[in-house]
């Protein structure tokens, strides 16, 4: 069947981005969500559990959750491709997936015969794809309200698969359920209303009977959240405001945001989450909300079965540049810390701010803050009030540093892999007009500055290794363009790492030096999705995944829409 | 312990702000000199300002509550010492109340405040920071000897008195961005309903930096440097110093008695604008640690 047979398909082909002065609107969506099934009989049915899950990141054959394992290392055990014959590496299958809206997600694998791949994008439309002939199995396109406003595009970054069920986020804030081998919807639960600036976009988590999501509106004057459902209904299990009131002036919390707009690392054995969490709102005027504005920009751990908040790390205090915290946490368990003499579980951060942080998991005690990754240029001086008619541009800029896209660690080469924006941007505060729902900044944002600070290298991007133990910045590869970076990583156990950039380049690293030992032109498209990797024992191929195109935000033209998914393989 | 930095420009533009001649580099001001410049006549609009506040408030200050509170908070000034040689907090997996302690007395005074709508009546009454609102503030209160009298038996030397003045006389952008919820232009509003009043900012603000230090120093040790703490120190006293300032006018209010009604409008005035800048100064000292701020790392 063709893709203009795909009624889905066609659903999210009729449905239009548009950006406006508020932000991004979806409008020509349908009026109620569509599946379209294929060859559904290709799919195995079993559930998909905790332990598979759990021992995902050792499987060479799944990926089964966004970070390739609960502790979001983005690293695979297949172990046929290595640093010395990626550059054999070939192209398998280059799907259209049809819809050419926000390509920033991660594809999902469940083992079996043939690997089932779940793979989404915006506008919040979803494929079940036999992995290992490329075919569409079913997909579904989620009806999205045309009066949702986003602040960076329809992005969705892909789904969580756990019994008989995929999840995905909505962009008018909500998860909806799926029955996985057949693509029909099971339930939706709206977690809060859009109308208020409410949205999500991420992956959502699923362990233990449930399903782990956020909150986004972090532009929009909301007040963050994460909650738990019940995987089997959506019924709510817990809901947990952010910032606590005690944090806050009188009312200010009711516009707060700290929003927490990419997904949940779990720790399994402590039975907790850790949470990146954004911006305070309004993003540039602090003195509506006076004091550190503690749990925004940085970490916070929740106990996973209460939601009860156990510790915040605050990168940025009292933000003014728009300095989320947003990366997925990574979870590494028994680092041993030299210089310390000791050996502790530990969480990392990789913050707009440039910096690793590297964390305690008991406390949030920072063990050690990295060298920069990028420049830091003007950093951390108060961005001038409107009127005073005076600019300042400052390093890193809105972008980060690392903002949304996940990093990789390899326990292997004991190296974090990050993507980092290296770009002045202005921003000026003043009063804003609030209302309900509509873009609440208190100032201005400017990407394209009048100078740049002296000491700039022009130099807009960067792949950049560190050593979560020590900080020490071990290499970086500068990426030149005109657009920003975006997107994440993945790395095998054989070390070698891979990425996409804004210029439509698949790159492939000796996660060790940093030499690049492999590259593929995808074309003129941003690639602003994050590659995973499997094994198929049938082909006894390793796979290498990336869907090919931009998404809002990137700059002078979005580095262009694309609709596909590459796949490429090499034989044993 | 540290004490508040001043330069020979800051001095400068305090001196003209008096109109004192001939302050030289390295010459240092004083409250007296300053004050043998300012014209002792009670200026009716601070006059006004004050008397409507006193009226607004009339009956409702528990001074036995504020009375209590403000002792509370002056040992805390005797405890800042102590807390700076201490300079990180204790604790394995939490931080012991260090800083917290410092804020405990304020927390009792804010809440009390809420409770008698006292910021309510600051913002229906109080004006925004004018370059001339500053001015009328900073000459009552360097002609008021109970006010100066006020900071220095909490321990601010003359130096440090100086400084507090300047926070207040030398910030006139600084301050004139930060307008009274009620001022916020028509057409470019928040949701005002969930902006607090000015000055409650000011105040509320003030506690919530004074808390978090406990957590930040504590779980950020590695980046922290005897500089930073010496910054944190200063910065505290001036904060507790400008919002004792504020909760004694409030204490003034209920004993009707004591300070005059211009007075009362420049102790207010005072102790927002010393707040204000100093949340400002906390944060670039002490939270905003660069990378040339940071303590040397152990581990490279």
């Amino acid at each position: 069947m063709s893709l203009e047979e795909d009624r889905a398909v066609q659903a999210a082909k009729d449905t239009v981005v548009r950006e406006t002065d508020q932000g991004f609107r979806v409008l020509g969506s349908p009026d109620k969500s569509v599946t379209h099934q294929h060859d559904v009989d290709r799919i195995e049915e079993f559930d998909v559990t905790n332990e598979m899950i759990q021992e995902s990141g050792d499987n060479p054959e799944a990926w089964l959750t966004y970070g390739g394992n609960y502790e979001q290392h983005r690293r695979t055990t297949a172990d046929v491709i290595t640093p010395d014959n990626v550059a054999d590496l070939e192209v398998e299958y280059i799907l259209d997936v049809g819809a050419g809206s926000s390509m920033e997600g991660t594809p999902l694998i469940v083992p079996g015969d043939p690997p089932i791949m779940y793979q989404s994008n915006g506008p919040n439309h979803v494929k079940a794809i036999d992995a290992r002939e490329g075919d569409i199995l079913w997909s579904y396109t989620y009806a999205v309200p045309s009066d949702v406003v986003l602040c960076c595009d329809d992005n969705n970054r892909g789904v969580a698969a756990y019994g008989d069920k995929v999840f995905m986020t909505t962009l008018d804030s909500g998860v909806v359920a799926l029955d996985r081998y057949t693509g029909e919807e099971v339930w939706h639960t709206s977690t809060a209303d859009h109308e208020e600036g409410y949205s999500a976009t991420w992956a959502p988590i699923a362990y233990d009977g449930m399903i782990f999501t956020g909150s986004a509106g972090g532009e929009y004057g909301v007040r963050g959240f994460h909650k738990a459902l019940d995987a089997e209904t959506g019924d709510e299990l817990w809901h947990t405001w952010t910032s606590p009131e005690t944090e806050w002036v009188g009312d200010s919390i009711n516009q707060s945001c700290a929003t927490n707009w990419m997904n949940a690392t779990v720790d399994v054995e402590q039975r907790r989450l850790y949470l990146p969490i954004g911006n305070p709102g309004p993003d540039f005027d602090g003195s509506v909300r006076p004091g550190p504005n503690r749990n925004s920009c940085g970490t916070l751990a929740l106990d996973m079965d209460t939601g009860e908040r156990l510790w915040t790390h605050q990168e940025v205090a009292h933000d003014v540049w728009d300095y989320d915290s947003a990366a997925p946490r990574v979870l590494i368990r028994d680092m041993e810390i030299e210089h310390r003499n000791t050996t502790k579980d530990v969480v990392v951060s990789a913050g707009k701010t440039a910096w690793l942080y590297t964390m305690d998991t008991e406390t949030g005690e920072l063990i050690e803050r990295s060298e920069p990754g990028v420049q830091q240029l003007n950093m951390y001086r108060m961005i001038p009030h409107i009127d005073e008619g005076r600019r300042m541009p400052f390093m890193p800029g809105a972008m980060g540093g690392n903002d949304w896209q996940p990093p990789a660690y390899n326990p292997e080469t004991g190296l974090m892999y990050t993507k980092m924006n290296n770009s002045p941007q202005e921003a000026w505060w003043r009063f804003e007009e609030y209302e309900e729902g509509k873009k609440y900044w208190g100032g201005i944002l400017e990407d394209e500055t009048e100078a740049v600070p002296d000491e700039y290298n022009g130099k807009i991007s960067a792949i950049v290794a560190i050593n979560p133990e020590t900080g020490e910045r071990v290499w970086r590869d500068w990426i030149e363009s005109d657009a920003y970076i975006w997107g994440g990583m993945v790395t095998t156990e054989t070390g070698v790492v891979f990425t996409g950039t804004q210029n439509g380049d698949f790159i492939a690293y000796d996660g060790e030096s940093g030499d690049r030992l492999w590259e593929y032109d995808l074309g003129e498209a941003s690639i602003a999705g994050s590659p995973m990797s499997w094994y198929d024992p049938e082909t006894e191929k390793q796979y290498v995944a990336i869907q090919v195109g931009g998404s809002g935000w990137l700059r002078r033209g979005a580095g262009g829409r694309d609709t596909r998914l590459a796949v490429f393989s090499l034989s044993e | 312990m540290t004490t508040a930095q001043i330069t020979d420009e800051a001095q400068r533009q305090l001196a003209r702000t008096f109109d004192v001649e001939q302050v030289v580099d390295g010459d240092r001001l004083t409250i007296e000199r300053l004050r043998e410049e300012v014209k002792r006549e009670e200026d009716p609009e601070f006059a006004s300002m004050g008397e409507a506040i006193r009226s607004d408030l009339s009956g409702k200050v528990d001074t036995e509550l504020l009375d209590e509170q403000l002792e509370e908070l002056s040992d805390q000034f005797e405890r800042l010492p102590e807390v700076r040689e201490r300079g990180i907090p204790e604790g394995d997996r939490e931080p012991e109340s260090l800083y917290r302690e410092l804020a405990d007395p304020g927390w009792e005074i804010y809440e009390h405040l809420l409770e008698i709508d006292f910021f309510e009546s600051l913002e229906a009454n109080l004006p925004r920071f004018t370059p001339e609102h500053i001015e009328g503030t900073a000459h009552e209160l360097i002609g008021s000897d109970e006010l100066t009298a006020e900071l220095e038996a909490l321990g601010f030397d003359e130096q440090e008195r100086i400084a507090l003045v300047m926070d207040v006389t030398n910030n006139n952008d600084r301050l004139a961005r930060w307008v009274p919820t009620k001022e916020i232009p028509a057409d470019v509003e928040f949701g005002v309903e969930h902006v607090p009043p000015l000055h409650q900012r000011a105040a509320g603000g003030t506690l919530l930096w004074i808390d978090s230090l406990d957590v930040h120093l504590w779980q950020n040790r590695v980046l922290v440097t005897d500089e930073i703490l010496d910054d944190a120190s200063w910065d505290v006293k001036a904060l507790l110093g400008g919002f004792y300032l504020l909760a004694q006018a409030a204490l003034e209010i209920g004993r009707e008695e004591g300070l005059t009604d211009s007075q009362l409008t420049a102790a207010i005035t005072a102790g927002a604008a010393i707040t204000i800048v100093n949340q400002e100064e906390i944060c670039k000292n002490v939270f905003w640690i660069t990378e040339e701020m940071r303590a040397p790392s152990e581990a490279r």
